[in-house]
């Protein structure tokens, strides 16, 4: 009883979860891509609602932008009232408008699909071994303060017959980071796009990061970093794996 | 009648002659009007209104769980970021100048600085050099870290943050010279336009012996730049 009414509360809260950023909680799976993959285990993915769907309909567009953009504007005049400060003095003139777009900047994210970015660059390679990328410049917004994360990504994946161009794992980084997030979330939303774009043996995503919620105001801890860490398939089973990754990364 | 009164309190120092020789008592101190904290309470409201547009108007769902009070941490975060405006150095300074037969070069360095662009409200942060030249007074030394922290904490461009700093200092103790170097990243450099990652903007205001004679600015630079 109590088990099937948990379910039931799980689905509820997911459903209203599943929007644009929170989408890897819904539970749209594409018939083609099964879980296990060509890895053929179980334990490739997560077993849990973590899935992001590539056929997700874009969020937001460029003409969307352009309509909210006297709006967003309009409220980051009020909010320069609300501080006290004179937005008619000729630094501010133009501030709600630059604010504005500078925050559809750092939300980009939410325009862009991985499937538009990845489609071409998935490649047959007779390589298994380990490929890492790794300090791959991250900045994102926290989602809790809206303030500047910024830090490093490190990825390695163990292909198992097909490669991804380099530049699209940063790619992926952005379109993911460049979002109302948190640092978890971020890390991932990463993980789970590889695995579903490649089928590897294994993913493994670091992001170490300096939040600005942290730094600049609350607590004020100026030299403060958060490490988030995802590992997937081979990555979360065999610790020799991970240990080369993890010394690889710090090297 | 309020806005301008902020405008003035951030703008002190557009238009002001840049001297150390004026013996006149620090009156504008005085007249600062500092925001008060009643009066943050109050515009708490329009602030997470605006807040709730703004992340609506960037097509995010403002009720799912991780934005629900976003609005509110996010209000309270951007009174933080500019309390600044709630402070005037007379309450910061007024009781630690100490006299003291001291005329060599007192420098703190190294002070962290986190302030807002005033152009796109992204933060810009860096390190704070100051060095004076005492005449008979000298001040306690987290004063002039609070000082920092008064001026920073506001919208600010950073070449009038660097004056203010130096103005304030001149002003509050009559030294010989004031120094005050300013190194800081700008995150509407970093994260957008010219992302370019590594780049650094470095300001500086001398005043009075500093301006004039190179020999005493070398030290001061050498001073600052070691052992970093």
């Amino acid at each position: 009883m109590e088990r099937s009414k948990q379910k039931q509360m799980n689905q509820n809260e997911n459903e209203t979860d599943s929007v644009i950023n929170g989408h890897f909680d819904g539970r749209m799976k594409i018939p083609g891509w099964s879980a296990g993959g060509a890895a053929g285990n179980p334990s490739t993915v997560p077993s849990s609602s973590v899935m992001e769907s590539w056929r997700e309909e874009r969020t937001r567009s460029l003409e969307d932008n352009e309509m909210s953009l006297p709006s967003i504007a309009a409220a980051y005049t009020t909010i320069l009232r609300g501080l006290g400060e004179d937005p008619q003095r000729q630094g501010l003139l133009k501030t709600p408008w630059r604010a504005a777009t500078a925050m559809q900047f750092f939300t980009k994210g939410y325009q862009e699909k991985i499937i538009d970015v990845l489609n071409d660059a998935i490649f047959d390679e007779d390589h298994d071994e380990m490929v890492i990328v790794k300090d791959i410049d991250m900045f994102s917004m926290c989602e809790h303060h809206l303030v500047p994360i910024f830090g490093r990504v490190h990825i390695g994946y163990l292909p198992n017959k097909r490669v991804l161009g380099l530049s699209k794992l940063a790619r992926i980084v952005e379109i993911y980071s460049r979002r109302l997030q948190v640092q978890e979330r971020l890390t991932k939303q990463i993980a789970v796009a590889i695995t579903e774009a490649l089928q590897p043996a294994g993913v493994g995503v670091v992001i170490e990061a300096t939040h600005m919620c942290m730094v600049m105001r609350g607590v004020q801890k100026m030299n403060s970093k958060t490490v988030t860490s995802t590992m997937l398939g081979v990555f979360r089973e065999d610790p020799k794996t991970r240990d080369e990754f993890l010394t690889l990364i710090r090297s | 009648m309020e806005y301008q009164k902020a405008a003035e309190l951030n703008g002190l120092c557009n238009g002001k002659i840049l001297t150390v020789d004026s013996k006149k008592v620090a009156v504008q101190h005085k007249n600062e009007i500092s925001r008060k904290e009643a009066e943050d309470e109050s515009r708490l409201p329009a602030l997470e209104a605006a807040y709730t547009t703004i992340l609506r108007g960037l097509g995010e769902n403002t009720d799912r769980q991780g934005l629900l009070k976003t609005p509110l941490r996010a209000a309270k975060a951007m009174q933080f970021l500019t309390k600044g405006y709630h402070e005037t150095i007379y309450d910061v300074l007024n009781d630690a100048i100490f006299d003291e037969d001291h005329e060599e070069l007192v420098i703190v360095k190294d002070i962290d600085m986190f302030s807002l662009c005033e152009h796109h409200l992204v933060p810009f942060f860096g390190k704070v050099h100051i060095g004076y030249l005492p005449s008979k007074k000298v001040v306690g030394l987290s004063k002039l870290a609070r000082i920092v922290e008064i001026y920073s904490r506001r919208l600010q461009v950073q070449e009038r943050l660097t004056k203010q700093i130096a103005m304030a200092i001149s002003e509050a103790l009559q030294p010989v010279s004031v120094a005050v170097v300013i190194e800081a990243a700008h995150m509407c450099m970093v994260m957008r336009g010219v992302q370019k990652m590594n780049s650094r903007t470095v300001t500086s205001a001398m005043l009075g012996v500093f301006r004039e004679d190179p020999k005493a600015r070398e030290e001061f630079l050498a001073l600052t730049k070691g052992a970093q």
